[in-house]
């Protein structure tokens, strides 16, 4: 890093300026009306006229003044001129003197280091003020060695200045400047003083300043945070420094940030590291030479280059609108869009549902995702006034969830909403699928608390709680993380295990004998690889890709079809949470078709039975109509029959009054033969159905 | 007999329940009833039963509708059960709990208990009323408690002692489904295979217990699957002939037993022998015959008890493991048979009834040709051979004749006399058969059809052949008591 050995005096007057340029500032046209009060005086001798142009002035000015203590030195010293002049003015109208008099000790008030333009200025009035400020203040002259620093009074910091009025009484003076250890004074004033104070500071570090490109990068000094470089305000900040510095890097001073100043350098190397959202963070090594000796250095402009990446983003599901961290990019899909390398919460908004994933984009990288929505659960706070021990605790573990959740779309709560309010509107909107409760207990001080986790309908399940727990959420967090199994592939056999075979044994060949599958015949290899039990087979199975499987069979390799055969979720299952459950299966089935809608509504009745909601059940399963459910003896698995055995369940359960057609459904079911319960793999309905029927006739 | 809930199961199902009862603690009985509940717990824990008891009979005082108190009780209730071994004093606690607790879920774990103690003390099918009517209750009531499942279980196997299959299955499938991956679907899915079975439908049995073997591997039932399918493929599905092996176990020289006129399996699959020439039991171990239950002298039939121990039958008499004689009607007895509950089935060559010796001593006739072999079925009935009727037939657990095999039937010729008869627990039937045009052995499956047969000729075998037993790997145990051997088949 090259560098400039000197640092322009003007950059704090520069910094403190940024600083005051934050402060609401008055109509630039009010300086216009001043010298108009001016003119009128000076050219026409209308006094009158000054005087009602400079009220004008001071009615906008003081206000201001009195409201925020914080003018830019440029209006500060228009109010002081304005103060000035109409104490003279005011002290020609002899029916106005005594406002002349307010007007020298309002502007000692404001400014009494203000010194009133002799020229146009009586000797009485100066006199006046002189008496004024010399009643209430004490002047102090200064010498600063080197200069350029802040003197702070009584923790106020000012630019430096010869000489400064100040209140009788007690005062602590520090002068500072970067690169120089501090220096104290503390005076004591009394009526009619004059002090002279020496500061002289003794050099104990470096200063580097610097600009970078762009303005506003996150600075960190030896891995500690610095602050932000500042972003230029306007042009009035912009200094000779600066401008040299953009010409040299070739960029325009108004791109540069204003100068960030790094004061306190001690010996040694250091590393300078900046950071800055859509480009590539800069690290800067200043090596000894840049401490030893002491002394300003300027870097020469520090940029930064930019780093992005492209996102792509599809989804088989209409209605999607992407959003990164908070800012919409459109409606999906979103191809190739460029934006800032980093890290993201992307989030999709379907109609129903909806996708959050934390999403990293590296620089120069395409990221591509492809995504589905998924059950949208919004915690809708809690009643903060009643109180429990680990609440605190509890309640930032809950603000974080969103983190730890990978299948639902985490929606903290809405500020300032009741949990009441927030149910309410979400079951108006279904802007949510799941609704997330905290409730307190209050006689049950093991588990004080409960989470409820809710559909819009009502389903809910309880989590009892120990709040002080390490991890007092790590049962909802994996229920809800779970997913319902509800597919499986299938090669249509049933192989064994038996004793002194080299695999596992084909005992029901289904329609795999047309393949030429034989049973009662090891299978050895599975895609090629060694197979030697059941269980190996099924792992294989599992992890198939493609549609078919080849298995090799007393050395003949056929080449078996894979079914995505429906899977029947479980009633109880300890590692479900069954709102999730049922939220899960309503979006699947949005877009589900056929077979797989009518099996996705049979796994949507279970999940209700669940909560014993016969009726809606029923009416699911009523709806859920399996095309192919004339299965054969030989294939097996999920049909007509499962449907109609749970429709007769649901009758069964709704009352004595539904038995004929509970009696009828078990009927039904029992002209299934191929229909299974839970898989392919699992017992026959159809005697099952046929002593449900039985057992209601009796 | 009906099990009881293994111990763990029942901690987790507690701990459970405490965390769900707790919820609806009164707070006017919180401090009390917490307090004496908590002290009682910490001398149960450290095994001081009495002061436990003591200060767990304050709360019942103090705080008799207190949670704890609930709590409190099913504990006392579960000491009788596991550490007393005296279930019938959990009873009374029980039904206290279920009266003043009704609306907690421990009421639901109380009657599965109390229904688990009536299905115990049932002596006959019948008996089982009062518990398939506390475990509905369960169901009925406790949708929500980790007792459904267990609930579910205990009618499966209530239904299953009341030969009631379908019911049994349905019951056992509701268990399962609750949640296939707890311990108790393991449990009822190998029940619900053995239905399937025994209704006809083998591969529906095999696809459950494939089940058991692929999604429940580290299952202790999974084990037990394993045996169960190789069997039953072996014998019904493949088609090879019944060849000897030899000298069982490998490695012995004849005569390392003496004179073994007896052979049985115990529950575990260990093969149980009867030694004449040394009057006493013993169980094969490690290939080594290790003595077991008291010396007998001149036993008849060996019959294996739950525990493992054996009962016998001597010429005139019952003679069960805690040495009480019981007298027989007969003096000829041929084969006995040790049921779920606890009743003696006797058969006897000279008497034309099976006697059927219930646990309290009390006997009663079933009418029945002579007996000259008799062996336990999987459906909770006997399969009893009669040269008299030169038939065997497998009877039900009422004694009823489900399946009748006229001697010779799918043979290539007529034997006239049954030796002995063997079976396992998954429904076969091993013979010993001489006379006439076939002597040999005959395996039978659980509808009376042949799977194999071979005769001595044909295994190359000869020897004086009295007993028969059908081992965990498929293959048929011969005792030949006059050479002091035993033969596998395979």
């Amino acid at each position: 890093m090259t560098r400039r050995s000197l640092i322009h005096p003007a950059t704090l007057l520069f910094i403190s300026g940024s600083l005051l340029a934050q402060a609401p500032q008055p109509d630039p046209a009010l300086k216009d009306v001043a010298k108009q009060g001016k003119d009128l005086w000076a050219n026409q001798g209308d006094r009158d006229g000054a005087a009602v142009k400079f009220e004008q002035v001071l009615a906008a000015l003081e206000p201001l003044a009195l409201k925020t203590r914080d003018l830019d030195s440029e209006w500060h010293r228009v109010l002081c001129e304005t103060y000035n002049w109409l104490a003279i003015l005011e002290d020609r109208n002899p029916g106005k003197k005594a406002e002349s008099v307010k007007h020298i000790e309002a502007l000692v008030n404001f400014d009494p280091d203000f010194e009133l333009d002799k020229n146009i200025t009586s000797g009485k009035l100066q006199s006046l003020y002189e008496s004024i400020r010399g009643a209430k203040l004490s002047r102090v002259s200064f010498t600063f060695q080197p200069d350029g620093g802040t003197l702070s009074v009584d923790e106020k910091a000012y630019p430096t200045s010869a000489s400064r009025y100040l209140s009788f009484g007690a005062h602590r003076l520090i002068y500072t400047k970067p690169g120089y250890g501090p220096q104290e004074a503390n005076l004591e004033l009394a009526p009619k003083d004059s002090k002279n104070v020496d500061f002289r500071l003794d050099r104990n570090a470096s200063t580097v300043t610097f600009y970078t490109y762009p303005g506003g990068a996150e600075v960190s000094l030896d891995g500690k945070p610095m602050g932000k470089t500042p972003i230029q305000s306007g042009h009035s900040q912009v200094t000779p420094e600066m401008k040299a510095v953009a010409d040299k890097a070739g960029l325009k001073v108004e791109d540069l940030s204003a100068a960030f100043v790094l004061s306190d350098l001690k010996v040694g190397k250091h590393i300078l590291e900046l950071k800055s959202a859509c480009f590539r963070t800069t690290r800067v090594e200043l090596d000894e030479s840049f401490t030893t000796p002491f002394k300003d250095h300027i870097l020469e402009v520090i940029k930064q280059a930019p780093s992005r990446g492209t996102l792509t983003v599809r989804s088989e599901w209409p209605g999607g609108e992407l959003f990164l961290s908070g800012q919409s990019y459109g409606a999906l899909p979103v191809s190739e869009v460029s934006v800032c390398a980093g890290t993201y919460d992307l989030v999709v908004k379907y109609p129903s549902g909806g996708f959050s994933q934390n999403i990293e984009i590296p620089e120069n990288k395409a990221v591509s995702l492809t995504t589905q929505p998924k059950p949208r659960l919004i915690f809708v706070g809690f009643d903060y006034t009643v109180d429990f021990p680990g609440k605190s605790q509890l309640i930032a573990q809950l603000m974080r969830l969103g983190g730890r959740l990978k299948e639902v779309a985490f929606i903290k709560p809405t500020e300032g909403e009741t949990p009441m309010d927030a149910m309410t509107r979400i079951k108006n909107t279904k802007d949510a699928e799941l609704m997330l409760s905290l409730i307190a207990i209050k006689d049950r001080p093991e588990y004080p608390v409960d989470l409820v986790v809710e559909t819009l309908s009502g389903e809910a399940e309880h989590f009892a709680l120990k709040p002080l727990d390490e991890d007092p959420l790590l049962d909802l967090i994996s229920k809800l993380n779970t997913q319902p199994q509800l597919w499986e592939p299938s090669m249509g056999i049933t192989v064994a295990d038996l004793p002194g075979e080299v695999g596992p044994v084909v005992i029901n060949p289904g329609d795999s004998v047309k393949s030429g599958i034989q049973v009662l015949k090891p299978i050895t290899l599975v895609d090629g690889k060694p197979i030697t039990t059941a269980l190996a087979l099924r792992k294989a199975l599992l992890e198939a890709k493609g549609d078919n499987l080849s298995v090799t069979q007393s050395g003949l390799k056929a080449n078996l079809p894979l079914a995505r055969e429906p899977l029947e979720l479980p009633f109880f299952a300890a590692n479900l949470c069954y709102p999730f459950v049922i939220a899960e299966l309503r979006l699947r089935t949005i877009t589900a078709k056929g077979n797989e809608s009518a099996f996705l509504r049979l796994n949507q009745a279970i999940a209700l039975m669940h909560f014993r909601r016969y009726d809606k059940a029923l009416e699911l399963l009523r709806e859920a109509k399996i095309s192919d459910s004339g299965r054969s003896g030989s294939l097996l698995g999920l049909g007509q029959g499962t449907v109609d055995y749970y429709t007769g369940i649901c009758l069964t359960k709704l009352g004595s009054v539904y038995i004929p057609e509970a009696i009828q459904a078990f009927g039904q079911a029992q002209t299934f033969p191929g229909s299974t319960f839970f898989s392919p793999d699992g017992p026959l309905v159809a005697p099952i159905a046929k002593q449900a029927a039985d057992d209601l006739k009796n | 007999m009906t099990g009881l809930l293994p111990l763990s199961r029942r901690i987790i199902l507690a701990m459970a329940l405490v965390a769900m009862s707790v919820c609806n603690l009164f707070a006017q009985d919180l401090d009390i009833s917490e307090k004496l509940y908590r002290s009682g717990e910490r001398a149960y824990h450290t095994r001081s039963y009495a002061e436990a008891f003591e200060t767990w009979n304050q709360l019942l005082q103090t705080a008799p509708k207190s949670n704890f108190t609930a709590q409190a009780l099913i504990t006392m209730a579960h000491y009788y059960i596991d550490v007393e071994k005296k279930p019938d004093s959990a009873i009374p606690l029980l039904e206290r709990l279920k009266a003043d607790h009704i609306k907690s879920p421990l009421a639901g774990e109380a009657m599965l208990l109390r229904g688990e103690i009536l299905a115990q003390r049932a002596k006959k099918p019948a008996d089982m009323k009062e518990a398939i009517a506390e475990f509905n209750r369960v169901v009925d009531l406790y949708a929500d408690t980790p007792a459904l499942a267990g609930a579910h279980y205990q009618l499966g196997l209530a239904y299953q002692g009341q030969s009631s299959w379908g019911r049994a299955l349905q019951s056992f499938l509701e268990a399962y489904r609750l949640d296939p991956l707890s311990t108790i679907a393991a449990q009822a899915l190998l029940q619900a295979a053995e239905v399937l079975d025994i209704k006809g439908d083998l591969q529906g049995c095999l696809r459950l217990l494939e089940r058991i073997r692929e999604r429940l591997p580290n299952s202790p039932e999974a084990k037990e699957a394993a045996w169960r399918i190789a069997v039953r493929v072996k014998w019904r599905m493949q088609k090879t002939p019944l060849k000897s092996e030899g000298l069982w176990p490998p490695g012995k020289a004849p005569k390392w037993v003496n004179t073994p006129t007896l052979l049985a399996l115990g529950p575990d699959g260990d093969l149980y022998i009867y030694e004449d020439g040394l009057d006493r039991a013993d169980i094969l171990r490690n290939n080594a015959a290790v003595p077991v239950g008291m010396p007998l002298k001149g036993a008849k039939a060996l019959m294996i008890a739950p525990n493992g121990l054996p009962w016998f039958l001597t010429k005139q008499s019952l003679v069960r493991l805690d040495g009480t004689l019981l007298e027989l009607s007969g003096n000829a007895p041929t084969g006995g048979v040790l049921d779920r509950w606890g009743t003696v089935w006797v058969g006897d060559k000279k008497v034309a009834a099976l006697t059927l010796i219930g646990a309290d001593g009390q006997s009663k006739s079933l009418p029945s040709p002579t007996t000259n072999a008799l062996t336990p079925l999987a459906n909770g009935g006997v399969a009893q051979a009669s040269d008299a009727n030169r038939d065997v037939k497998f009877l039900d657990a009422n004694g009823q004749p489900q399946v009748w095999i006229p001697y010779g039937k799918g043979l290539p010729g007529v034997f006239r006399y049954v030796l002995a008869l063997g079976s396992d627990s998954i429904g076969h039937v091993a013979a010993i058969v001489d006379g006439g045009d076939f002597e040999g052995v005959v395996l039978w499956g659980p509808d009376g059809a042949v799977l194999r047969q071979a005769t001595w000729h044909q295994l190359g075998i000869s020897g004086k052949f009295v007993a028969i037993a059908i081992d965990r790997s498929g293959g048929l145990i011969l005792a030949d008591r006059s050479n002091d051997l035993l033969l596998r088949l395979n």
